[in-house]
């Protein structure tokens, strides 16, 4: 018999060396899409142009005052938009890399490796999260000679709020690609969470305007309590002040995280019941 | 090396939420396997033969842990499979007949760092290894191209190179040749027969439906008729157990309607066709071997007063074995 080529797994350095591999063919497909590649970052810019223009239309307005704190829209919506980013990612990357590699006949071959499903599944958002990263600091830079204000940042909360939004949102991307797997098709969980977002989380207007029992709705939404973090941390509050959303979403992070990862190894046990690990 | 014990596999015969809710998530399905039990020995070539929807992929998916059966097990190399896919993974080098399964926008070369570091390969290691299976299935030259840029033969032979990167002692292939050109595809067989079996002392399990393939480079085949092993063993104990008819083909000077009936009336004899040529009148003829039958012909045939001109025994060959085999019988149906 000859011997394998495969060295002696060291853990770590194997589940990083995998999740490298996934980033890289990630990066690669995106780079090869490269008009779609190129066009996202332009949108980007006419994005922030546009609400400079409408926050211009609402300054001095009496409900801007009240419900916006420091009465700046312009900081306040670039801060709702740039963050909330990471929500719609979150969601659609897992779910896109399951359905993709369902088409492409890739997945069968991916989980007939001595790859573990934790790291293939949690690896398939690494590029996403960069990517959406580089965005959002591009997003920024773009918005700081429009007047958005970024002086009193405190850094440290606002990079633990970045990991919390990260790791929480992504546990729902996790149950949305579980999803795909199992029944073969988009949920529209995309959409549900893009429109909830808009609407109930306070990305471009504050949750103090909707109706009580819907400002009760927005509390549930993992997404408003981010952004309250993000606010919080751009008006330069430390992490203490902001301890309230923080441990909201370390609490959920830690419910759903699990959850997530059982139901996606449920639904891929499913599949592989069902012999439907391939269909699409 | 490969235990299988009373393997039993079954789909669901519908799929989607709807059904799942009419049927309280107990979705009827239908058995596809049928208790398959098979030992494939470390070292050899063994051979999984059967028509279209026979079962052959359905097994050599569990047997890559891809699928879960229902009941039953499999041991490969002592481990069991069914509970402990990861260690079994460790062991197996998987070539679909998937030939898209991989990612279209990236080169080959890319394709198999990709796939490699997820088998386990790394840095130097990996690059060497590249290097040697693309040279193994003569792709190296388009290596750096992207793959949507392959014909189907290319992509078949980079699936074969992407099941050998780590190297593990056991092989699944899942019709191997099917869609390379014939030059190619003989190099393969040579591959998987000479290289990788004889020379590298692996185990390949080799799913296929060319019959010619099967008997020249198996050690072993077995036979699968809708979800169960009919026969199993070498070509050559196939060819003896498994023929129940002999053909002969006997050129006679003379043949009259007497003669026709006094052949076919002969017990044990299934098949009578005649025929004319140059020869004379040609009469193929099927045999249980069993029979006196041959002889009872041929003196029919003596004081018919027809003269034999040329009589010649039909070689058996892996059609005619493997359709009796899996011919659908009535009770079958």
């Amino acid at each position: 018999m000859s011997s394998t080529v495969v060295a002696a797994p060291n853990i770590l350095v194997d589940r990083f060396s995998k999740a490298f591999a996934i980033f890289m063919r990630d990066a690669r497909l995106a780079k090869s899409y490269d008009l779609q590649f190129y066009f996202q970052w332009f949108t980007i810019a006419i994005q922030v142009v546009a609400f400079f223009f409408i926050a211009k239309l609402t300054s001095g307005s009496p409900m801007v005052k009240r419900h916006v704190p420091g009465g700046d829209y312009f900081t306040w919506v670039i801060i709702g938009l740039a963050f909330s980013r990471f929500q719609t990612m979150a969601i659609q990357c897992f779910q896109m890399a399951v359905r993709n590699d369902q088409m492409l006949g890739t997945l069968e071959v991916v989980l007939a490796t001595p790859t573990g499903l934790p790291t293939v599944v949690l690896s398939a958002g690494l590029w996403a999260f960069v990517l959406t990263s580089c965005q959002v600091i591009f997003f920024l830079l773009v918005a700081v000679p429009f007047g958005l204000n970024l002086s009193h940042t405190n850094f440290l909360t606002m990079i633990v709020f970045l990991i919390l939004i990260v790791v929480c949102m992504s546990s729902i991307g996790v149950m949305a690609a579980a999803t795909i797997m199992t029944y073969k098709q988009n949920a529209g969980t995309g959409f549900i969470a893009g429109s909830s977002a808009s609407l109930l989380g306070g990305v471009q207007f504050p949750v103090s305007l909707l109706p009580l029992w819907l400002q009760k709705v927005s509390w549930c939404l993992p997404i408003t309590h981010a952004l309250n973090g993000m606010r919080d941390a751009v008006a330069g509050m430390s992490l203490v002040q902001t301890w309230y959303d923080a441990i909201w979403l370390c609490v959920a992070t830690a419910i759903l995280l699990p959850i997530s990862l059982f139901y996606f190894h449920r639904a891929v046990q499913r599949a592989k019941m069902d012999g439907t690990l391939g269909h699409y | 090396m490969i235990v299988v014990d009373r393997l039993v596999k079954s789909f669901p015969t519908m799929y989607g939420i709807m059904p799942t809710i009419k049927h309280f998530g107990r979705i009827p399905r239908r058995e596809v396997l049928h208790s398959i039990s098979l030992s494939v020995r470390r070292g050899e070539l063994f051979g999984l033969l059967g028509a279209n929807g026979a079962g052959k992929t359905t097994l050599l998916k569990m047997l890559a842990t891809l699928s879960i059966p229902d009941s039953g097990t499999i041991q490969i190399d002592g481990i069991n499979a069914v509970r402990n896919p990861m260690a079994a993974k460790r062991k197996i080098g998987l070539c679909t007949s998937e030939e898209r399964s991989f990612y279209f926008r990236l080169s080959a070369r890319q394709n198999l760092e990709f796939f490699g570091t997820l088998m386990g390969v790394r840095g130097k290691a990996l690059r060497k290894r590249i290097k040697e299976v693309i040279g193994m299935v003569d792709l190296g030259s388009a290596m750096d191209r992207p793959f949507s840029g392959f014909s189907s033969g290319m992509r078949q032979r980079l699936t074969v190179a992407r099941a050998l990167i780590a190297d593990p002692p056991l092989l699944f292939f899942d019709e191997p040749t099917r869609a390379v050109d014939p030059v190619h595809a003989e190099e393969l067989r040579r591959m998987i027969r000479d290289d990788l079996v004889l020379k590298m002392g692996k185990t390949v399990v080799l799913a296929t439906n060319l019959l010619d393939e099967a008997w020249a480079l198996c050690d072993t085949i077995a036979v699968l008729k809708q979800g169960e092993v009919v026969a199993c063993g070498p070509p050559n104990s196939l060819d003896t157990n498994f023929t129940r008819m002999l053909r002969y083909q006997i050129v006679v000077d003379q043949l009259d309607d007497a003669l026709v009936e006094r052949a076919k009336a002969i017990p044990g004899l299934s098949l009578f066709e005649s025929s004319i040529s140059a020869e004379g009148f040609v009469l193929d003829i099927e045999i249980a071997p069993s029979e006196l039958s041959l002889t009872q012909l041929l003196s029919a045939v003596s004081s018919n007063g027809a003269t034999v001109r040329a009589f010649r025994t039909e070689t058996v060959r892996p059609i005619d074995i493997f359709s009796d085999l899996i011919r659908v019988t009535d009770d079958d149906e």
